[in-house]
Order: structure tokens, then sequence, then C-alpha cells
């Protein structure tokens, strides 16, 4: 009855799993920012492409995507993000299997999800075509706007 | 007596589990494991009780002894007050 806390690592370590908030944008839209849940299990074998990776990047845990698997590590990128990360081997601790998005329960074995995962991936060329696009334009107003305001 | 607002109860496996959410998990890292009766409070002090009425409800739910249902629900309010769960 007694409820007890504890840190990511030591829950992993100690339960084989974590579950807690997501925290940070890199995996939207499927996860927002401190209001979702993961499950988190501890790594027991090598990831697999399409699975979401739980790693430390020095001090901090980054949950991100496995693209590809090296001999060595991995290719990570966030679903939100647009460049990609090697991440050695020992630097991953789980994966994960599950997610509550708002209140929703997903298994990271549903069809559902599997057909976001590879829809998401499927149209990342064109998602990053328009967002570099967006910054260009987004800075070449700012420049237009600059130089109207120095005439003025 | 009441929890916080910022937590969410979340049933994984078979198992409850209650992790903060919003501004909440800046402040509460981690997760808080709970068995069915330790469930069933958090649920109940999830809006406003006094601890009479948790004994009451406790009995009620599961046919225990005042006295045993007292003792669990002080445990359980003492743990809640020293990790500043209650609004």
């Amino acid at each position: 009855m007694m409820p007890e806390k504890q840190t990511i690592e030591q829950v992993l370590f100690d339960k084989g799993v974590y579950i807690g908030p997501t925290v940070g944008i890199s995996m939207l839209p499927m996860l927002k920012n401190r209001r979702d849940t993961i499950v988190v299990q501890a790594k027991t074998e090598r990831l697999k492409p399409l699975d979401v990776a739980l790693y430390k990047r020095g001090d901090a845990y980054v949950l991100h995507r496995v693209l590809e698997v090296k001999e060595k590590g991995y290719i990570i990128r966030g679903d939100n993000c647009y460049t990609d990360e090697q991440v050695p081997e020992e630097s991953v601790i789980g994966v994960l299997t599950e997610f509550f998005r708002k209140n929703k329960h997903f298994y990271c074995t549903d069809e559902k999800y599997l057909k976001y995962v590879k829809r998401r991936l499927k149209y990342y060329k064109p998602r990053r075509f328009f967002v570099l696009c967006k910054s260009y334009v987004r800075a070449g107003i700012k420049k237009v706007l600059r130089i109207f305001r120095i005439k003025k | 007596m009441k929890i916080k607002k910022g937590f969410i109860l979340r049933v994984v496996g078979g198992e409850n589990v209650v992790v903060p959410v919003g501004e909440l998990s800046k402040q509460f890292h981690g997760m808080i494991n709970l068995n069915e009766t330790g469930a069933f409070m958090w649920k109940f002090f999830s809006e406003e009780h006094t601890i009479e009425e948790a004994i009451d409800a406790l009995c009620a739910e599961y046919e225990v002894e005042r006295e045993r249902a007292a003792a669990d629900v002080q445990k359980f309010a003492d743990v809640l007050i020293q990790n500043a769960f209650i609004e």
C-alpha cells in the first residue's frame, strides 16, 4: 500500500519497466510534452528499426525512433526532428512498448500505431522540405522587415 | 484531504501506477506503484474526503475490520502528507 519513489534508471534496473511522463516535443505528434505517459521496458536484446529507444545523452534521457541498426549502435531520429543521430549500443537503456496518448492506451505492436509510424517515415522528406521552406520564408520576411525598418 | 491535481492513475499490465503530468511532472520524477487497496484509496482521495470517510469506504469495499482499515488509511494518508501529494 505504501507508494514508493524511484528514478528512471533505478526503476529499469529493479523492475525492468519504467512508466512516466513524456518531456519535450521531439516525438510529436505521437507524444505531447508532459501530457502523455510512456511505458519503457529495459533493453534485453538489440533494438529493431521503428522501435523507439530510450537512451542517455549525457545526463539527459532521450526517447527517439530507431531508423537503422548498425554494428555498434543505431541511427536514431525523433518523429518531429530533422537530423539523425548516431547512438552507441551502450547508451540505449530501454525500448518503448506502450504509451497513453491523452487517455488512450496504445501498444507498440498495434496495427494502427505501426501504420502511423510507416506514414510518418514515408513523408519525412516532403515534410523536411516544407519545414525548410517555411524557415527560409520566415528568415526572408525578417530580413525584409529589418531593411524596411532601417530605411524608415 | 484531497490529492493534488496533476497525477494520473494508469493500469499497465494489471499494475496500478501513478504518474505526474503537466506542471507537476517538473517537480516530481518517477512513478508511484500502488496495490489494489492503494489504488482504491488514491481514487477516493482524488476527491475531497476526510480520513473517517475513507475508513468507512474501505470497510464497505473490502469488508475489513474497522481497526485495521483505520491503520491502513492513516498509513496511506501519512505517506501522502510526507510526500506533499495533498493540496
